[in-house]
């Protein structure tokens, strides 16, 4: 099933696996390792989600007339199937002008991007026999590849060549991509042309008579009748005016109305005979914001961040690394000698720092390394950080060190669209991930505080969290703390009589408090108090101050002066003031007494004075 | 100004009301409907103990170191201008009277003058005196009327009494200061 079932967080946001990184957010689409699909309505129920690396490659539709943008994405063959296919696919590749493929429908205008998307095609593998440099075909995984995986033989000698080689050739091809132009591979709808070109496999989306009206951001148009590269988004090319529009549809773009509410994801089933997967998803952009979108999902195709996973993250300084001039640290087979004494300390400190020059060396090289190695760098600056002040709190450095944890998890602003409705977005986004920091069970930020915590208390804590970067603005914090409500979150924001504003659960509701406070009060009545109490305690029971409170629920004084003064108010505690200060008392006051004993009182005087 | 202050120390027992043991029902209450239970109950706790002592008129300055306002046991006193908040509720129900503008002495009415008035009448009515002429002095002072609640009652109240039964035509006072006398119909 190319679709899945996702789980969510707390926050209602998809969870992440490990390593697992969250590229880019779009209102109700989001593109992660994966693109992510969270229903609004009914979030539990229908999510859903696609493996980017189940993607074999994607389509950029720009919107035309009533229809939106859309980016269609073409699953994988399963794996069932793809014996047959691959073979096709890697025939296909280095000679795609030359057939149709058997699979393509003449009849849909739509036209394959020039340049293939996928990143294993630009990895070459040279046979050992003939030193042909053959293509490392589209579907070969390296994750998945094993010697039982059919290879394509040599295009030019037909041997076969060995696994080893073409696994190397194709690693080598996904590292090398990140330096290149990401351009290069970029789809580039070409408009107009009739011949038949071909088509990939397993395309099970028809588009309508729309065809490709419109070119990615930052590709040019070629003009079929005299070959100038216009600007995507003129109509008409710019030298002979030839229309840049399909001939067979209406000129004059619509701005397509838009459609308030957007529907959850509908499987397109389209069976085409003799096709064994035929699924497509179309992720339609009514919204807009479809470029940057198609962007992202470009950058993060081309850089298949996948297939890195469970590769080792950081060289480790081994032998190799240190060639001679550490002699003796390693056998001659690979392994590490053990040595003793100071020599060993020292040689150690030596290898640590080989690595930490690797680390930063690697991450410098330019930005792009450097996002992709930000967890490395952030947990080396600790560990910096660490050997050289070990003078704060405990408390503080185990925050810290979940600083890079929470890197991992925040969302930036550079992550939305610059869309009109990124500012909101964003304040979502940060909502959610304020509910996520909240309610992460091992960080226990709200546990910790009792289950409330002061707003203010909580934005210094986040941003603490964050580890110094991507700090959030109070204004958009607050903002982000009240959109809680809106998007059903397990927090609320709550506001106290005097306007602090404080952070609990949702579940936690003032009388909930109340009960709590009495239920602890009523205990006071049954334990006999420390010192001598001028007054029935057993009746009364005893006042409490809110710094009794506070260290009685773990609040902060601030809370637990306001969560009592709002128990006064709803009449269920009363007042007394005195040199020891405020204490609150259940509220004796109001109650009736259960005999009416002035009455009493009265009546027993007369008859005492008759 | 005798009969202001509460009798020092009474044979009475008086029994105090299950909040005089409160600590918090001597400080002010915030909290509006809190506020106003404090009020009626500091309103009935002023007057049962003003009936139960006598007292007719009273004075805050020296009340608030009796022990009315002046829990001893608790440590705990109601301030001046509490007290005087809960006499103006009196006030307002209509259990006490400000004597004179500064707020200093009240009357209490746990009893009405309407109502003593009645008393009076009542008792004059029982022991047949009516036609008879008594003096004041008699009428509060006297043996004959101990057994009553106005026995003892503040000279001032008894006038104010007196003379809601002159206006009803039930009584006669003459006599000039202390001499005075009256008479019932």
């Amino acid at each position: 099933m190319f679709l899945k079932h996702i789980d969510l967080t707390t926050a209602l946001r998809p969870a992440y696996l490990p390593d697992e990184v969250l590229l880019f957010v779009q209102d109700s689409v989001g593109l992660y390792e994966g693109i992510c699909y969270v229903d609004n309505a009914d979030p539990r129920k229908n999510s859903t989600a696609i493996d980017l690396k189940d993607v074999d490659r994607f389509e950029f539709y720009a919107g035309f007339l009533k229809s939106s943008a859309k980016i269609t994405l073409v699953p994988k063959p399963s794996k069932r199937s793809s014996v047959q296919n691959r073979s096709i696919s890697s025939l296909n590749t280095p000679s795609r002008s030359a057939t149709a493929s058997p699979l393509s429908r003449s009849e849909s205008p739509f036209h394959l991007p020039a340049a293939e998307p996928s990143a294993s095609s630009s990895a070459t593998w040279i046979c050992p026999i003939c030193s042909f440099s053959n293509p490392v075909p589209s579907n070969f995984d390296p994750v998945t590849a094993s010697a039982h995986t059919p290879l394509a033989p040599c295009l030019s000698c037909g041997i076969k060549p060995p696994l080893a080689l073409v696994l190397k050739a194709a690693i080598s091809g996904a590292t090398n991509r990140s330096s290149q132009s990401t351009s290069l591979r970029s789809p580039m709808p070409v408009r107009g042309r009739a011949d038949s070109s071909p088509r990939l496999p397993s395309d099970g989306t028809a588009y309508g008579n729309g065809g490709d009206t419109n070119a990615s951001t930052g590709a040019s148009f070629q003009c079929p009748r005299c070959t100038f590269l216009n600007h995507p988004s003129l109509l008409s090319c710019e030298l002979c005016g030839a229309p840049l529009l399909s001939q067979d549809i209406p000129t004059g773009l619509d701005k397509p109305t838009p459609r308030n509410e957007s529907p959850g994801p509908t499987l397109n089933h389209l069976p085409p005979p003799g096709m064994e997967s035929n699924e497509s998803i179309k992720l339609s952009f009514r919204g807009g914001g479809e470029k940057i979108f198609h962007e992202r999902l470009k950058g993060s195709m081309t850089q298949r961040k996948w297939l890195l996973q469970g590769a080792p993250p950081v060289p480790k300084s081994t032998r190799s690394d240190n060639g001679p001039a550490v002699p003796g640290t390693t056998t001659p087979t690979g392994e590490r000698i053990k040595s003793a004494g100071i020599a060993g300390l020292e040689q150690r400190r030596m290898e640590v720092r080989k690595n930490n020059e690797l680390v930063i060396g690697n991450a410098f090289e330019d930005l792009e390394a450097l996002m992709a190695s930000a967890k490395e760098i952030v947990a080396l600056a600790e560990s910096f950080a660490n050997s050289s002040g070990s003078s704060g709190s405990s408390e503080a450095s185990a925050l810290l060190a979940q600083s890079a944890n929470a890197l991992g998890l925040v969302t930036t602003k550079d992550m939305l669209g610059s869309g009109s409705s990124s500012e909101s977005l964003y304040l979502s986004e940060l909502a959610r991930n304020l509910a996520e920091f909240l309610t992460d069970d091992a960080r226990g930020v709200l546990r910790k505080a009792g289950g409330i915590i002061s707003l203010v208390d909580l934005w210094a804590v986040f941003n603490r969290a964050r580890g110094g970067v991507e700090l959030v603005s109070p204004t958009d914090f607050e903002k982000a703390a009240r959109l809680w409500g809106k998007l059903k979150l397990p927090v609320r924001l709550r506001q106290f009589k005097s306007g602090v504003l404080v952070v609990q659960g949702s579940d936690r509701t003032d009388e909930k408090t109340i009960k709590t406070l009495l239920a602890w009060l009523k205990d006071l009545h049954a334990f006999p108090p420390d010192e001598e109490l001028s007054w029935d305690w057993q009746m009364f029971g005893r006042g409490v101050t809110a710094q009794d409170t506070a260290e009685r629920f773990g609040w902060s004084l601030g809370v637990a002066e306001e969560e009592l003064e709002m128990a006064e108010e709803k009449g269920a505690l009363c007042r007394e003031e005195s040199i020891e200060g405020l204490k609150y008392w259940e509220n004796w006051i109001v109650q009736d007494e259960p005999t009416a004993s002035e009455l009493a009182v009265v009546v027993g005087v007369n008859t005492s004075m008759i | 100004m005798a009969t202001t202050a509460p009798p020092p120390t009474t044979t009475t027992s008086f029994t105090f009301p299950r909040e005089y043991h409160f600590p918090p029902f001597f400080s002010r209450q915030t909290q509006a409907t809190t506020h106003h239970a404090q009020c009626s109950k500091w309103s009935a706790l002023i007057r049962a103990y003003s009936r139960a002592h006598k007292v007719f008129k009273l004075s805050l300055i020296d009340a608030l170191d009796g022990e009315l306002f002046h829990n001893a046991a608790l440590h705990k006193r109601l301030s001046l201008e509490d007290a005087r908040d809960m006499l103006d509720f009196m006030c307002r129900e209509g259990r006490a009277e400000w004597i004179g503008a500064e707020k200093n002495v009240a009357w209490i009415w746990w009893r009405s003058p309407d109502e003593w008035a009645a008393a009076i009448a009542d008792w004059v009515d029982q022991t047949g005196q009516k036609n008879s002429v008594l003096t004041l002095y008699e009428l509060t002072e006297s043996e004959a009327t101990i057994s009553q609640e106005f026995h003892g009652m503040d000279p001032e109240l008894l006038q104010k009494a007196l003379s809601i039964l002159v206006k009803r035509g039930k009584a006669q006072v003459f006599g000039q200061e202390d001499q005075q006398g009256v008479k019932f119909f």
